[in-house]
């Protein structure tokens, strides 16, 4: 017989789970699952919505009389903002330099020449390569709120077992993806994804309470790392890969 | 204020016209401060977030989308807007916390009758604040978001900006969490049927 996990018996109780009938009945014949399922329910019903304070018809108003000195400037559509001669001036900079940095490449590495199927997985188009860059942009994601969570964490020993198992799971995953950007020669994509796996590593099989000083060592070796930024450079990066229409991607 | 008078107000808050934002204000503050109450659990809190929350919207109104629906958009505002606040305060509150659940959860599980069920109930109240409490930032938001708001983990995941499965295993980190908090506390009674979703 097959039984249901947490998660799935969570996402049970808020009516979310996919097969919401079939747990139903499952639950009502498998006492180990109807266990489970009736501590989860017993520990949310004890979360109450707490009384929320009432606020009269006149509210809005005072609302509008805090803030009304201090409203700020809008914001300019963001066509029109990046029209302004700075911009474009900002834009043209970066554009040299990526061009500088592409041009360079070239010469100072030469590449050998590659089969005709593989370089057809460099375009955006392919819907493969779309696939595996919104995979992989979804799990840059996840691995940045461990990451922040982590660096996040309050004052005194905290336990990080639950982000241990929440790493454990990216580590798998990030393997794959970081096979499949090596076969697709996606050195860039490789390289941060094995930054990555490394540092998940680490916390993976590092202690599950931490005291300051290991926090402070943690934030330190990401520090080193730039882990955060590459990670969150990356996500960007591959976002906007996936909505550029189909043109020769970019080398870094 | 019908649909078309509500474009027509909006329209001209975008123009950077005063007291069109003022209409705006007036219309959606009450449910603003109820969000944010439900997510930040302190009132004063709440109040800064009303603030901060309108005015991000203000600023923000060139790039809102005509054809959206403003409401969710400020919803949408608010909703980041406590996540901060709770990043800002978790520290702070980390260290103010004082006793450990374990004590109190020894005082609540006694056998306790008459005006006594009272005084446990107000602790349960308070444990369960305790547990909220411990929760990291999206945690908490995104579980306010599904068992207080009644939001499906696809629209949590469009509220705060995450994927749909960072969404999904904020919530199930919560519960997880307040599960290790509560479950000394919880009835031990047969188990409610699965929750139908709530309509927001």
């Amino acid at each position: 017989m097959k039984h249901y996990g947490e998660d799935d018996l969570i996402l049970y109780y808020y009516g979310e789970a996919h097969r919401q009938a079939e747990i139903e009945r499952h639950v009502g014949e498998c006492r180990d699952c109807f266990t489970s399922y009736r501590t989860i329910a017993g520990t949310l019903s004890l979360v109450v919505e707490p009384a929320i304070p009432e606020r009269t018809d006149r509210y809005g108003l005072e609302v509008w009389q805090r803030i009304r000195h201090q409203l700020p400037e809008q914001d300019a559509p963001w066509w029109i903002a990046w029209l302004r001669w700075d911009r474009i001036a900002l834009a043209g900079a970066a554009a040299a330099l990526v061009i500088a940095a592409f041009v360079a490449g070239l010469w100072s590495r030469p590449q050998p020449a590659r089969p005709a199927s593989l370089q057809a997985t460099d375009m955006p188009a392919d819907s493969g390569a779309r696939v595996r860059m919104a995979a992989i942009s979804d799990h840059l994601e996840r691995s940045e709120r461990v990451l922040l969570d982590l660096l996040n964490a309050g004052a005194g020993t905290i336990d990080v077992r639950d982000e241990q198992v929440w790493a454990a799971d990216l580590v798998g995953a990030n393997r794959l993806y970081r096979q499949a950007a090596l076969r697709a020669g996606d050195t860039m994509v490789a390289s941060v994804l094995d930054d990555l796996e490394r540092n998940l590593l680490d916390i993976v099989h590092g202690p599950s309470k931490l005291t300051p000083a290991d926090l402070e060592q943690l934030r330190v070796r990401l520090d080193a790392a730039a882990l955060l930024f590459k990670v969150r450079v990356l996500h960007d990066e591959l976002r906007e890969r996936e909505t550029a229409p189909a043109s020769p991607r970019k080398t870094i | 204020m019908d649909a078309s008078e509500a474009a027509a107000v909006l329209a001209r808050a975008r123009q950077g016209d005063g007291e069109a934002f003022r209409a705006l204000v007036e219309r959606h503050s009450r449910s603003v401060f109820r969000l944010a109450f439900r997510m930040t659990g302190n009132e004063q809190d709440a109040e800064d977030v009303v603030q901060e929350s309108f005015l991000r919207a203000y600023r923000q109104l060139g790039r809102f989308e005509s054809r959206a629906n403003f409401g969710t958009w400020l919803y949408r505002i608010t909703a980041n807007c406590a996540v901060d606040m709770m990043r800002a305060r978790q520290a702070r509150h980390d260290q103010a916390r004082g006793e450990t659940l374990e004590e109190g959860a020894a005082s609540v599980c006694s056998d306790q009758a008459g005006p006594e069920r009272l005084a446990r109930s107000a602790e349960i109240q308070r444990q369960v604040e305790d547990a909220m409490a411990d929760l990291s930032p999206l945690e908490r938001a995104a579980f306010t978001l599904r068992h207080y708001e009644g939001r499906t983990i696809e629209e949590i995941s469009r509220t705060l900006g995450l994927g749909t499965s960072a969404a999904k295993h904020s919530v199930f980190r919560a519960v997880r969490k307040l599960r290790a908090a509560l479950e000394p506390l919880a009835p031990a009674a047969a188990a409610p049927r699965a929750r139908a979703r709530q309509e927001p």
